[in-house]
Parts: structure tokens; sequence; C-alpha cells
């Protein structure tokens, strides 16, 4: 393969490009039939790649060629062919991991470029194969490019070109896989923490209507992927439940702060959608949850994959606290509203902590909870989860989320789940609970208190 | 705000296009994947996939534009693609215009619908999201641009890159560039917003890229947003400058220009030049605002300053000054707005930064700047004056500065400024004189056409010459040095009339010696170049002086600075010749022909002025002709001056302090009297008139000891201190005779009261201090002496009398005692009848008794009579011209002794001494023989009677030989008339008396008897 270099040096860029393309392709195929395990791609080639291709400067002498933008695409529209008309998947998966897995060298700017521009080209002209692979290389993939390539997505279809959201709301039904990877990578971008860093509301009604849809969704890359334990270090999340819990959660606090901002464009019309939305949101994230005994069972997990990460719960408390104490201090003026906001807050985080814990997605220990739920403010539900579920059918004096043999058979993961329940707000009647205990004033947990609900054995 | 205005004018209609299509975007999403794809394809390709056949520009532009709108990965390549289309579009429109749109128009207007299709999309992303379309839009905009204005740049059509007023009429008529334009404003409208750096820095990249001929661009652009603009050039400039180094500026400065060789600069010079028209202001303040951020200590993160800004560059922060001076030595715009403020800024701390960060340069570089500045500072049209006080302020040595302004600067500072000053002036003589030169050689060159180089600096402070002249006269060490040596330029430069006032003005200003010395050294700087200074000098001050434009203080000082130049003149003489010579001559001379102007000064209301305007005229020259008016004037001024000097001395006297300057004023008046007599007959006759005149006037009186008489030359009541008499006109009147003054007759004696009323009360006379009388009579005398004895009657001015003896006096001129003896006749004797010289028997003066006591009276009341009487004695024969007066007064003592009861002469003291000086006088005259003459020297100790028994024989003896002039005959050997007494009849015959008045009194009078021996 390497020997093609000369070859292809005079050549013009583009047809230098195809050639390149054209040659590759054959080599992997070799390289499949060949049989070899694990088929490996030498060297010799990703530079043929990275000095073809991408154009990365071989060394400091020659000047690096580059593609004008037309050139450009026309090389990605034969990509695009190319990886349509190749029917075998793993040759597919060797060639694209080929041209874009990172090298951790200077060439990986133009790759991430041009990987930018085919997954955006590929949504565009409906290219399956390619999103599937580009799913393939969200997983394994650091998630700093993750995120990279969802904010170029984003970009292009929810800001740039007006009107081109639903060619991305598209990519649901052509790529499920790469749906649910792109709604990991775009959680993990925004967290919310900054204005830049709160989704268009474009993308977040996208992806509350995917989730709505279909809640196996976020579910999908986990169900699909064998869980070798071999997962890349830093990749994203398998499932998007994380950084999903975290938009519901802070979303009143970040909307809220948002408010107070001047914002020029017409921003005010998302605030009054966001809401609902978080809320919609809110309910099917924990539908999901609802989902996941049963498949973690299937799959004999249950009780020992945390799909919620104890670490980011801790990052999200930390930034609730924050953002609490920050909201107590500015806002004296609308204390009703921000108060409101707040317990909404405490309530949606105390209830995901719940369902999580639950169904077998976070496991930790009580004491862990209520160690980076302390300085939170206080909120009757969240204390009510804090100090213990009145789980009558679990043994109160062990660790109840630890995995245990009775979890199989507990009620709670026997019950079938009941998704149809969208018109009942999922925290009314939990948040209506302590207000009917009023003797109950708002004080921050104490661990030498009696439980006074708790059943005496 | 100012994009919607633009775009609703250049695109009508443009936002309802824009709402069209964002209402027909939804039939286009609802392109399938596969038709995109399609599209796609034929966009590649160019190739309708579908029907097979090529596409046509517009078809596919309009492709490009469908894929703009639905596949964001196409994003870059169509954007590349319109760049052909716009490319096409001007080629065709610049065709069209050199072909003179012959009906060819087709290509052009079939595309111009696609630019403003693509420009409604374009504008549209724009507005919905500013954010990603913006620094997008903008840059490709840019690039484009520049690329069709470089490429386009050498067609027929366009204009040359340096008209950018027709550069820009034409793009902005050609739809392509025009809705670049359009959109890059509207990109740049929305990111000034968050980030105008990368926006602008886009821009002037391409500026720089394509460089003469974008600037159209930059300045349309920069017109649209001056404020963003004008700075971020600047910066760009200031990067590019540094990056170039200083090593081109040389060639800069001397104009010298290298066409490509001209960096960035001459771009940023080109656009703000455009920007100054409307936004000097901006310009300024950009400027400036430069200048001090460049010399203010960076801090190392500091928030205001935007990420990319030169601020934080060390490098380019030194680079700031010498930038900014190219610039403005590259546009005469630039550096007029900046110039007038600039100096402002130029406090203490700002120049330590300033010395601070030119410290590091290197030497060559420095030289360069200072060349600039020094350059630059010629060339200013306005505020030189600042400037040059700023520096001199600065420039001035720390010790000096006492209580400037400004606290005295840092020694570097102060250091740099000297050197700047002394190179400015280094620069502007050489200006200055090779002008002249220029001037002077043209007539052989063909430079003749050439005018004469105006020098901006020099012309302003043409306007400022006073505020030079009193900052060099201040003495300050090393400034006055300066300023001189620009004043001599500005002279040179200005020619005769700024010389001229210049030189004026110094003579005004001056306060001393020291500081005159100056307006010399002027002068002989100047004279070689301008003649006839000192008189155009003198004449302005003349000027001046008509026209009152000097205060009181001024116009004494120019009187003394002008007395002084003369003098130099006579301490030359004694001392070594110097350079002042003929410049003292030249004054003189020019002072002598406006000595009629300067006398009235003496009059001046302000003593200061008028003592001063005498010491001039006592010094300076007369002049060789004069009208008799002008001398008759002076002269009368002159003497006026004199009584009025004397006056103020008395005053003076009093106060203390101002006595020495009262006494000087009077010396100098003595001076100006006796030199101006000396000067012709016609003045000799006027002043000596005039002074006796003035002794004698009411007003002058009672300088000399004087009571101020009436008519009849009894003194005057004063009003408060007579009482009243009761006397009134109408009982006067009524009594017929007894009121008509029959002057001379025997009927008409008043003079001793009403009758009926008694005497008439004499006022106490209060004779003033009888030292300052004694001391105005000397003076008196003195200058009539003076003025007698100056034989100017002779012709000769000065210097012709041989000073034979200087101890003794000057014989007084006969001539002039009689005039002196005529003036006096008038003044005393008020009736001509019986006033011929011969005397009658003594027993007719019975007829004269009114006339006689009026004479008497006079003497009374004028003790300086006899004093002047004795100078008419001297002056032999004048005395005989007196002999009316004698007559009377004589007559009257008679009758006063003759009636006298007093045992002793000496009981009435006034009659003995009126009695003693007469005789003198008249043996002084010569009217007495010796023996006769010297009879008032027994007076004192005779009885009355004895003494009118003498006078008896003295009338006799006059009676006798009649006081005629023509018995005095001229001895050439004394230079005095002489009377031979020899020839008259015997003298023995009248010494009778006097010997018998020795007998009887040989006891007291025996020492005197040798006296009357014949």
């Amino acid at each position: 393969m390497g020997d093609i270099r000369q070859s292809l040096l005079p050549r013009d860029v583009l047809s230098a490009a195809k050639e390149l393309l054209y040659h590759l392709d054959i080599y992997i195929c070799n390289l499949v039939q060949s049989g070899r395990q694990p088929p490996q791609v030498d060297s010799k080639t990703l530079e043929l790649v990275e000095e073809f291709i991408l154009h990365a400067p071989k060394d400091r002498n020659t000047p690096a060629r580059r593609m004008s933008a037309l050139q450009e695409l026309q090389l990605l529209e034969i990509m695009c062919s190319c990886f349509q008309e190749q029917s075998r998947d793993t040759v597919r998966q060797l060639m694209f991991s080929a041209l874009f897995s990172l090298q951790g060298n200077q060439a990986d700017e133009s790759r991430m470029a041009l990987l930018s521009k085919l997954v955006s080209m590929a949504i565009a002209v409906g290219r399956v194969p390619i999103l599937e692979c580009a799913a393939t290389w969200l997983q394994r993939t650091h998630r700093v490019y993750c995120v990279r390539l969802a904010q170029v997505l984003v970009d292009d279809y929810c800001s740039m070109v007006p009107g081109s959201g639903p060619t991305l709301q598209n990519i649901h039904s052509a790529s499920p896989r790469f749906c649910c990877q792109f709604i990991t990578a775009v959680t993990t971008l925004y967290d919310l923490t900054s204005e830049e860093l709160t989704p268009p509301s474009e993308l977040l009604q996208m992806i509350v209507s995917w989730i709505q849809d279909d809640p196996r969704l976020v579910l999908i890359t986990f169900l699909n992927t064998p869980l070798s334990g071999s997962q890349p270090i830093s990749s994203l999340e398998v499932t998007p439940l994380g950084g999903l819990v975290r938009w519901c959660v802070k979303a009143p606090l970040a909307y809220r702060r948002d408010k107070k901002l001047p914002l020029t464009n017409g921003t005010s019309e998302s605030e009054t959608e966001a809401g609902p939305l978080f809320s919609a949101l809110h309910l099917s994230v924990l539908q999901v949850f609802m989902l996941l005994p049963n498949i973690l069972n299937e799959k004999g997990l249950f009780g020992r994959l945390a799909l919620l990460q104890m670490e980011s719960l801790a990052t999200l408390t930390s930034d609730l606290s924050r953002l609490l104490d920050q909201a107590d201090k500015h806002t004296h003026t609308s204390s009703a509203d921000t108060q409101a906001l707040s317990q909404l807050t405490l309530d949606r985080l105390a209830q995901a902590l719940q369902v999580a814990m639950a169904n077998g997605a976070l496991l930790c220990a009580r004491e862990d909870l209520r160690a980076i739920c302390s300085r939170l403010p206080h909120n009757n539900l969240l204390q009510l989860v804090l100090s213990g579920p009145v789980m009558y059918y679990n043994n109160i004096h062990t660790p109840p989320l630890a995995f245990s043999p009775h979890a199989a058979h507990s009620p709670i993961a026997s019950h079938p789940p009941h998704p149809a329940h969208p018109a009942h707000a999922p925290h009314t009647p939990l948040a209506a609970h302590p207000s009917s205990h009023p003797q109950y004033p708002a004080q921050p947990f104490m661990t030498g208190m009696p439980f006074p609900f708790r059943p005496s054995h | 705000m100012l994009k919607d205005q633009t775009m609703s004018v250049v695109f009508d209609g443009n936002p309802l296009k824009a709402m069209q299509s964002s209402h027909t975007h939804t039939a286009q999403t609802a392109l399938s994947a596969q038709e995109l794809s399609q599209e796609i394809k034929s966009f590649i390709s160019g190739v309708d996939t579908v029907q097979g056949r090529k596409l046509s520009v517009r078809e596919h532009a309009r492709c490009a534009v469908r894929l703009l709108r639905s596949v964001p990965a196409c994003r870059g390549a169509v954007l590349e693609h319109l760049r052909g289309v716009y490319d096409e579009h001007v080629s065709a429109f610049l065709h069209n215009l050199e072909t003179e749109g012959d009906g060819s128009s087709g290509v052009s207007s079939n595309l111009e619908d696609i630019i403003q299709e693509v420009h409604g999309v374009l504008s549209e992303f724009i507005r919905l999201n500013p954010r990603a379309w913006a620094p997008l839009v903008s840059a490709w905009a840019v690039d484009l641009l520049g690329q069709l204005s470089s490429k386009h740049a050498g067609r027929r059509v366009a204009p040359h890159s340096s008209s950018l007023n027709e550069l820009l009429q034409l793009w902005m008529s050609c739809a392509a560039t025009r809705s670049l334009m359009e959109a890059y404003s509207q990109c740049l409208a929305a990111m000034l917003a968050w980030c105008p750096d990368a926006c602008v820095d886009a821009l002037l990249d391409t500026s720089v890229q394509h460089s003469p001929h974008f600037d159209w661009v930059v300045a349309h652009i920069g017109s649209a947003f001056p404020g963003t603009i004008i700075s971020r050039v600047l910066a760009c400039g200031l990067k590019d400058f540094c990056s170039h180094g200083a090593k081109d500026q040389g060639l800069l400065v001397m104009g010298a220009d290298k066409g490509s060789r001209v960096p960035k600069i001459g771009s940023v010079v080109g656009i703000l030049g455009h920007l100054a028209a409307h936004h000097s202001d901006s310009i300024r303040k950009e400027l400036l605002r430069m200048f001090q951020e460049s010399l203010t200590p960076s801090s190392p993160m500091s928030p205001t300053s935007s990420s990319t800004s030169w601020e934080n560059s060390p490098q380019l922060r030194r680079a700031a000054v010498p930038f900014l001076l190219q610039l403005a030595a590259m546009s005469p715009n630039l550096f007029g707005a900046v110039s007038a403020e600039l100096v402002e800024l130029l406090r203490p701390p700002v120049l330590l930064h300033l010395q601070a960060l030119l410290q590091g340069l290197p030497r060559e570089e420095l030289d360069n700047m200072l060349g600039l500045a020094v350059h630059l500072i010629s060339q200013s049209p306005s505020g030189g004056a600042r400037v040059l006080r700023f520096l001199a302020d600065t420039a001035t040595p720390a010790s000096v500065i006492i209580s400037g302004p400004t606290p005295s600067p840092h020694e570097g500072v102060r250091e740099g400024c000297d050197r700047l000053l002394q190179t400015l002036l280094l620069h502007l003589h050489k200006l200055v004189f090779n002008r002249m030169d220029g001037s002077e050689v043209s007539p052989h060159h063909s430079a003749s056409s050439q005018p004469q180089r105006v020098i901006p600096f020099l012309e302003e402070l043409q306007s400022h010459i006073g505020e030079l002249c009193a900052e060099t006269l201040r003495l300050e060490r090393k400034r006055h040095l300066w300023l001189h040596q620009l004043l001599c330029l500005l002279s040179v430069y200005g020619g005769p009339s700024v010389a001229t006032e210049a030189f004026c003005q110094l003579l005004t200003q001056a306060r001393n010696p020291e500081e005159l010395a100056l307006a010399w050294q002027l002068h002989t700087t100047l004279s070689s170049c301008i003649a006839g200074l000192i008189p155009a000098a003198v004449a302005r001050c003349v000027a001046q002086i008509h026209t009152h434009t000097l205060g009181p203080r001024q116009l004494r000082q120019l009187l003394l600075n002008l007395a002084a130049a003369i003098q130099s003149q006579d301490e030359e003489r004694r001392g070594a010749a110097g350079v002042q010579s003929s410049m003292a001559i030249q004054v003189g001379s020019a002072v002598s022909g406006h000595l009629h102007d300067f006398g009235p000064l003496l009059l001046h209301g302000d003593p200061a002025v008028s003592h001063a305007a005498v010491r001039l005229l006592s010094c300076s020259p007369l002049p060789r002709t004069s009208s008799p008016a002008h001398l008759l004037l002076l002269s009368r001024a002159a003497v006026t001056h004199f009584f009025l000097a004397l006056r103020r001395r008395g005053e003076g006297g009093k106060v203390g302090r101002d006595g020495g300057q009262a006494g000087e004023a009077v010396n100098w008046s003595v001076l100006l009297l006796s030199r101006f007599a000396a000067y012709s007959p016609l003045t000799l006759k006027a002043v000596l008139q005039q002074l006796v005149e003035g002794a004698l006037h009411k007003g002058n009186a009672e300088l000399f000891g004087g009571q101020i008489a009436d008519m009849s030359g009894a003194p005057v009541t004063s009003p408060s201190v007579s009482p009243d008499l009761g006397a009134s006109l109408l009982d006067i009147n009524c009594r017929f005779g007894t009121t008509v003054n029959f002057s001379g007759s025997v009927w008409s004696v008043f003079h001793a009261g009403v009758i009926g009323k008694g005497l008439k009360v004499r006022t106490a006379a209060n004779l003033p201090d009888p030292s300052g009388v004694i001391q105005n009579v000397q003076t008196l005398l003195a200058v009539i002496v003076q003025c007698c004895s100056s034989s100017g009657l002779n012709g000769s001015i000065n210097g012709s009398r041989p000073p034979s003896d200087p101890d003794e006096p000057a014989p007084i001129n006969a001539e002039a005692a009689k005039v002196i003896a005529v003036t006096l006749v008038e003044n005393v004797c008020p009736d001509v009848a019986n006033g011929e010289l011969s005397w009658p028997p003594e027993e007719h003066a019975r007829t004269t008794v009114e006339r006689d006591i009026h004479i008497r009276r006079c003497f009374e009341a004028h003790p300086v009579l006899f004093p002047l009487l004795q100078v008419v004695a001297a002056g032999r024969p004048a005395l005989c011209y007196c002999s009316a007066v004698l007559r009377g007064l004589l007559a009257t003592l008679l009758a006063h002794w003759e009636a006298s009861r007093e045992t002793l002469s000496t009981d009435s003291p006034w009659h003995l001494q009126a009695s003693c000086l007469l005789v003198s006088c008249m043996g002084e005259g010569q009217l007495l023989p010796p023996v006769l003459a010297n009879v008032h020297e027994a007076f004192p100790h005779l009885t009355p009677f004895e003494v009118r028994l003498l006078l008896l024989a003295v009338w006799e003896y006059v009676r006798g030989n009649g006081p005629m002039p023509q018995k005095f005959i001229f001895s050439s050997e004394k230079g005095l008339f002489c009377r031979d007494f020899s020839r008259d009849g015997d003298v023995a015959r009248y010494v009778a008396p006097i010997h018998s008045v020795l007998h009887k009194n040989i006891d007291r009078l025996g020492h005197l008897c040798w006296r009357f021996q014949l």
C-alpha cells in the first residue's frame, strides 16, 4: 500500500484523494478477507491518509497541499457514496476508523473538520452507514472530540441553517444508535453552566420528542454494546441518563438565571417553552429508569453496573448547592418565585435519586448520598429520600441498593413499568407527601434523629 | 440602525425578499435526502443530473443557494462557488462600462438578480443568527472584495488606486461589490456587539494583502463604523510598522516614494485621510489615545483592552511613538488633527514614560525620530507657539524654572528636549537661509518660478512675536538664547515688517541694559540681511505712540531704551568702539528725525514718561534741519517740562524716594534746554524768552520764592484770608473816577487799598521752603546761564568752543542776555511810555510813579528778578535794554529812602537789599563805573538819607552817561563787550557825595575807602 505514494504525488489534490480512497477500499477488503484477527490497518496507510486526504503537512519543508471547498465537497460526496456502496459492515467500519480514528497527531484537526463535514452531510443526504460508523466512532473516541462533533452538528442544523432542524430530527429514524450517541454527546456538551452551554431550544425540543417517542432510545447503545469492560477511557458514558438528569435538575435554576440576563433575541419564547419541555423530559428519564431493572436483569447486571455515576452526581449536587446559594443571595425580589424553582430543582433531584436507586441505576449507600447532599437546602422530599425509603419489602438495616439476591424479587422491579402516566406530573404526589406532615419543619437532615415512619421490627 | 438604512436604500424591498424566502424554506426542506444528493451532484458537476444538460451560470448559482439553505456541509463550497459568480458579474459590469454599455448589458443584468438572491439569503441568515453567520460571511465578503478589487484594478475604467472617492463610486455602482459591502456592513454591525476585532482584523489583513486597491473598502466601512475602524486601522498599521522596523523611515521622511515598498502605513494614511473628512474628531481621539496608551505602564492583563490589541505587546508599545510620528509626517491632515492637543498631554509623568520608552531605542533610530519630530514641528501650521513654549519650558534647566506651570522635569527629559529644540533651530536656520539663497539664485536657474518655500511653523509664530520677545527678555538661562535665535530666524523669514516688529517689541519691552543688549544682538544679526531696520523700528515706535497703543510703563521703557541706545554711542566714544557704534548712530539719527513726535511726551501726565522723554530728548542729537514750528513747539514743551520738573523736585523732596528721580529729571531738562538753546538762534531766543516768562508766571512764581501778584503787582490775598471789605462794584462805579485805573497817572494810585477802607491787607507771605527756593533759583540761573553761554548764536552747536579754562564760566552771550533783558522788561514794566533807554532827571520820575511802584512790586513779588538781572548784567551790554526797569526801581528806592525815618538803612531790609543788588547789577553791566558801582558796599552802614544821597549820585551818573549799547566795544581777547568809561564824562563830579558820606562816617567806613578811589 505504501508504494502507491509515488503514483499519488503528481496527481492533483482531488484525484489523489479519490485514488487513495479507492486503494484503501481494496486494501481493507483484502485485509478482512485475509481473516487476520484483529484486522489492523498499518501505519503506512494511515500516513498516506493523512497526507493525501487530510492534507496534514508531511514535514516542515513541503507546504501542505490544500483542497478548495469545492474539491472538499466532491471528496465528501465521493466518501458518502463510497460508504454507501460498501456492503460489508466490517469493511466500512475499518475504513471509517482508518480515516477518522484520532491518532493524536497534528492531522487530527483536519481529521475532525473532515469528519464533521462528512457526518453533517450524511445527515443531510441520509447516509445511514456513515451515521452508524459515526456512532461507533462516538463510542470509541475521547469525549472531548465527541463533544466537538456534536457541537458542529448542532451549529449546522440548529443555528446556522434555519429550517434544517427537521433534517437532524430524522437521524432518530435513520440511525437510532447515532441518535443515542448524539444525545449523550449533547448532554455532555451542554451542562447548563452558562448561556453558551445551554442547548438551543430547537435541539431541546428534538431530544424531548425523541425520548418521548421512544424512551428506549437512550438505552440503545447500552443495549447493543457487549459490556466487555473495555470501554475506552474518557469516552462518553454509555447512556445519556446522567446528562439528562443533570439537565432536568438544573434547568429550573439555569433558565431562571438566564432570564436575568438581558437577552435581546427571542429566547424569551424558549424560556416559556423550556419549563414544560424539561418536565416532560424528566418524566421520560424517570420512565427510562423504570425500564432498567428488566434490562439489567436480562443482562445479569442489576446492582453491578451503575448507569448513573456517583461522581457525576456529586458534581451535580455541589453545582446545585452553589447555584441555590447564588439564587438566595441575588434574588430577594422574586423570592417566592425563586423558592418555588429551588424546590422544583430539589424535588426533581430527589425523584431522580429515588427512582434511580430503586431501579438499580445508582449504586450507593444512603450515607454517601447524604454526604453529597448535605450542603443542599432543605427539601421535604429530599429529606425523605435521604433518610431512607419506606421499603417495607426490604431489610432496612442492610444497605438497600447494594447488589443482593433479594433485589431481583423486589416488587418494584417486578412491577411492569407504566409509561402511560403522562398527564400525571410525576412529582406532585410525592411533593404532597411531606406537606401532610407539617410537624417536620425545614431543617437539615440529622442522622441521629429517629425516623418516625420507619417501621419498627 | 445604520445597517437597516443602507440595506433599504441599496436593496429595495430586500426584507420582503428575505421574508418570502423564509416562507419558502419549508418547501425546500421538503427535498428528500435523495433529491439533496442529486442536487449536490449537480452542483459539483455543473450538470443537471436529472436532465443531463449543463447548468447555466444562473441555474448553477440557484442550485448553490438551494444547497446553502439545506445542506450545511456544503456551505464552504457554495460560498466558494459564489465567488466565481460575483467575479463574473464584476467582469461583465466593467466590460459593460468599457464598451459604454452598447446593448450588451444582458449578462450583467442576468446575474444581478442572482446576486440579489444570494444577498437576500445571506442577509437573512445573518439576521437570524448573527453569531454563527456574521464571522463567516464577513471573512468571505472581505476576502472576495479584496480579490475582486485587486484583480480588476488594472482595468481601463478603474480609476487609479490613489483616488479613493472615484474608486468608491465605481465599486458601489456595481451590484456585486455593493452587495458584498452591504453584507459585510451587516456582519460588522452585528459583530460589533461581541467581537469587533476578528472582523476588522480580517478586513485589514485583506487590506494589506491587496494594499492600495482595497483601501476604498476600508474607507467606506470606516466611515460607517468610524470608532471601531479607526482604532483597528491604527493598531494594524502599528503592527505592520513594527514588523517593518524603522529602517524605511528615512526614505519616507524625505518623501521619496518607493512605490511598492511602501508598507501598510501608506494604506493607513490613505484610509485615515479619507475618514478625516468627516471623522477627524474620532481620529484625533484615537491617535491621542494610542499615544497615551503606549506610554502608560501596561498591566499584564488589563481587562479593558481587547485580547488581540497591541497594548499588550511591549514591542508594539515601543513602536507606537515612532509610528505616530511617521504617520504624522506622511499626512498633514492627521498631524494637524493631533498636534494641537498633543502638547497638552505632555505632562511630566508622560514625559518620563516617554523618555523611558525612548531610551531603549538604538541611537540611529532616535536620530531618525528626532529629525522627524523637527520636520513635523517646522511644518506644523498651528499650535507652534504652544509647542515652542512647551519645549522651552521643558528644556530650560531646572534651577531656573522657579514657578513655572509645570514642575521641573526629569533631567533626561530636559536634555532630550534641549536637543530637540536645538535641532529644530538648526533645521529652521537651514530652511530659512536656504530659502533665501534659493530666491537669490533663482534668476539664474529655472527654479525662478518656484515660490518661496513656506515654513508653517514660522508663519504661525509671526503672530506671536510680542510674546516671544517677552519670553526672550526674561533672560532665563538658556531659554533666551534659543528664543533669540528663533527671533532672528523669524525676522529673516518674515522680512522687514517682522524684523521691525520684533525689534520694536524688544525696544519696548527691555527693562535693563542686559535685556536691551538682546535688541542690539538682533540688530547685529539682521543688519546684514535687512537694511533700514532701525529707522523703520523707530518709525513704528512713533506710530505706536501716536496711536496710544502703549501704556505709560511701556512708553517710558521705550523712551528710556532709545535713550540708552543713543547714549551707548557716547560711551563708545570714550571706551572701546563696539559693534553698537553704527547702531547707536542710526538710532540717534532715527530719533532725531522724530523729535517733534517725542516732544509732546515731555508733558505726558505720567511723570515717569515725561522723565523718560526728557532723557531721550536730552541725549538725542538734534536734526540738521527742522521747521520753525516744530522747534517752537519743542522749545515750549521743553521749558514747560523744566518748570514741571522743578515743581516735581520740590514735591518729590518731601516724599523722599522720588526726589532723586525728580532731581535727575531736572538735570536732564537743563541739559535738554541748554542743548536746544544752542541749536539755533531761533531756539535760543524761544527758550530764553519762555524761561523768563515762565519764571515770572503766576503758576511758577512760588517756585522761586515769588508771590502771586495781581495786576498792580501787589500780592493777591487769597479769598479765604481776605476779609470782606464791603467793596462792591456798584459802589465803586457810582463814585465815578475812582475806579478807573489811569495807569501811569497821578490820580490812580489805588495800590495801597480802597480809599476809606484803609490799607490793603497784605497776605502773610507763606514762603515755601527757602532752601528749595534757593535750589530752584540756582537751577533756573544755571539753565539760563548755560543757554546764554553756549555760543549758539555763532552757529556751532557743540565742541567748537575750546574750553580754555574749564573752571572759568563761559561768558554770557550778549545776544542771549539781550533776549532776557527784553523779556524782563516786557514782563515787569507794563507801560511802554517813557521806555527810552536814556534816563531823565530825577525829578521827572514823578511822572512815572505808578509804573515805578508796579516795577518795585514786581521785584518784591519775584525775588528771582534780581538774579536774572545779574545774568543780564553779565551779558553786556544787554543791561542797557533794562534801563526802564532799572530806572523805575531806582526811583521807588529813592522815594523810599527819602521818606524813611528809620535810623539805619538796615531797618528796611528789602529796600536795602534791593538797592545793593541794583547798584551791583548796574556795576556789573557797566552802566556805572567801578567807583559808583561799589557804593552798595557802604549801604548797610548808612542812614536812609545817606543811602538816598548815594543812589542819587548813581541816578545822576546814569542820566549824564546814558546806558547806550553803542558805548560797548567787543574785545576779542576777552570775548566780551566792554565799556570804556574814559570816553564818558568825568566821574569825579558824581563821586563827591560819596566822599562826603565817607567822611561823615569814616569811623565805620574806613575800610571801604579804597573802594571809592578814582
